[in-house]
């Protein structure tokens, strides 16, 4: 009897511990039960910045769309700041050269350009016309996925993202006027071709340039660059901050490329990364190609 | 055995308590790929905004409708029509309220077109 006592001990004692412990566990399954799900944090006030990508993308191009009817920049970048971009500049240009690529279903390519090449230009400074053809706003937007609208009820302190002073539109803001584009009769030449050998650059960069008879740098002209397993399109223009002309394509080395100007006739084959020599050692670099109209 | 079960209740509502800690503060729901219905009301507002101020220049009807559609499966003229009550609460410039309700009023009779789908 002494003997059976003295073994129960030990199991009363952790029974005591173990129901305490269970409570406490039950406790914890019950709170996170209401937190989690039964009443967890609601978000009804979010911005911007918590928008899902494809969100962020209509929203950047209906801020772009509208800097190009008002020609107000610093609204326009008060906005774009909204979607917590690290480079604004560069999502604006990505997001253009996508569309354009993707045929510009939605027609917002030329905005998101003019707008990227706004914010290139340093202030008070002119805006170059653009050479991308206009499309008009035919295009269809995604339709929401979003289900019926949540009213928010206004906040006390609201922060209006708009900074820029009130502006009145009383005429729609003109139109860039486009520069003059290749033309059939004047197709674009390769002018050079050079190997590029410079460590600072990344690695199978490839530059091209594209020139008027003038020498005047060119916006918005395509350029098709195929290679064994695909295809790539992008334009001029938009990396502004490196010249309206300029574009650029990162090769993958031991691939061979074959690149077109889109209109000028010229195809450009065996294109791959050079190899370079440096003082740490062989690198790969890049090419240079300059087009230009004769 | 009374004092066991007050002790089993405790240990629940500290545990209940450690859990909504951890739900509602250490951890809470994260909300990253938010819809545009969500939006605050001042934000709502600047892209109904937006909107106005491309359709004052474009004048295209359809393309604004789609465009405010992004905010909600309500009419345009209904979602345009809050953003309007938002700006005046707001105090927004006139200018502002003005191209606002604007298309607030365009949008009162406007109706999808056959085939574009509803906005």
């Amino acid at each position: 009897m002494n003997e059976r006592r003295s073994r129960r001990r030990p199991s009363l004692n952790l029974g005591g511990n173990l129901y305490m412990l269970t409570g406490l566990l039950v406790g914890i399954g019950l709170g996170l039960l209401y937190s989690w799900i039964l009443s967890p944090v609601e978000y009804v006030d979010t911005a911007p910045i918590s928008l899902r990508a494809d969100f962020k993308d209509q929203y950047r191009a209906a801020i772009a769309s509208s800097y190009l009817a008002t020609g107000d920049l610093a609204r326009s970048q008060a906005r774009l700041a909204l979607l917590g971009d690290p480079d604004p500049l560069q999502a604006l240009s990505a997001q253009a050269q996508s569309a354009w690529g993707a045929g510009d279903p939605y027609g917002s390519a030329y905005a998101l350009a003019y707008l990227a090449q706004a914010l290139g230009q340093p202030p008070e400074t002119p805006l170059p016309s653009l050479t991308p053809v206009f499309h008009s706003p035919t295009a269809t937007m995604p339709s929401p996925t979003a289900g019926p609208p949540t009213v928010t009820s206004p906040v006390k302190t609201p922060v209006r993202p708009a900074t820029a002073a009130p502006t009145l539109f009383q005429s729609p803001t003109p139109r860039p006027s486009r520069t003059p584009t290749p033309t059939a009769g004047a197709p674009l030449q390769l002018a050079s071709q050079e190997t590029v050998c410079d460590p600072a650059l990344a690695e199978g960069l490839l530059q091209v340039e594209v020139l008027d008879a003038a020498g005047q740098p060119v916006a918005g002209a395509g350029i098709v660059i195929n290679w064994p397993d695909g295809e790539s399109r992008f334009f001029t223009g938009l990396k502004p901050e490196l010249g309206d002309g300029y574009a650029d394509f990162l090769m993958t080395p031991n691939v061979a490329y074959s690149l077109q100007v889109t209109g000028a006739g010229v195809l450009v084959t065996g294109l791959s990364v050079p190899d370079c020599q440096g003082e740490g050692g062989d690198f790969w670099g890049g090419l240079r190609l300059v087009f230009r109209q004769p | 055995m009374s004092s066991r079960w007050v002790r089993f209740l405790l240990a629940i509502l500290c545990g209940l308590a450690l859990g909504v800690l951890y739900g509602w503060v250490i951890s809470p729901v994260e909300y990253v790929d938010t819809t545009p219905d969500t939006l605050r009301a001042d934000y709502r507002l600047d892209y109904v905004l937006m909107t106005a101020e491309i359709y004052h220049s474009e004048q295209d009807l359809d393309l604004a409708a789609r465009r405010l559609a992004l905010l909600g499966s309500a009419h345009p003229s209904q979602i345009a029509a809050e953003a309007l009550v938002t700006a005046t609460h707001l105090g927004s410039p006139e200018a502002d309220r003005l191209l606002v309700q604007s298309l607030a009023a365009a949008l009162l009779n406007w109706e999808p077109s056959p085939g574009g789908g509803a906005p």
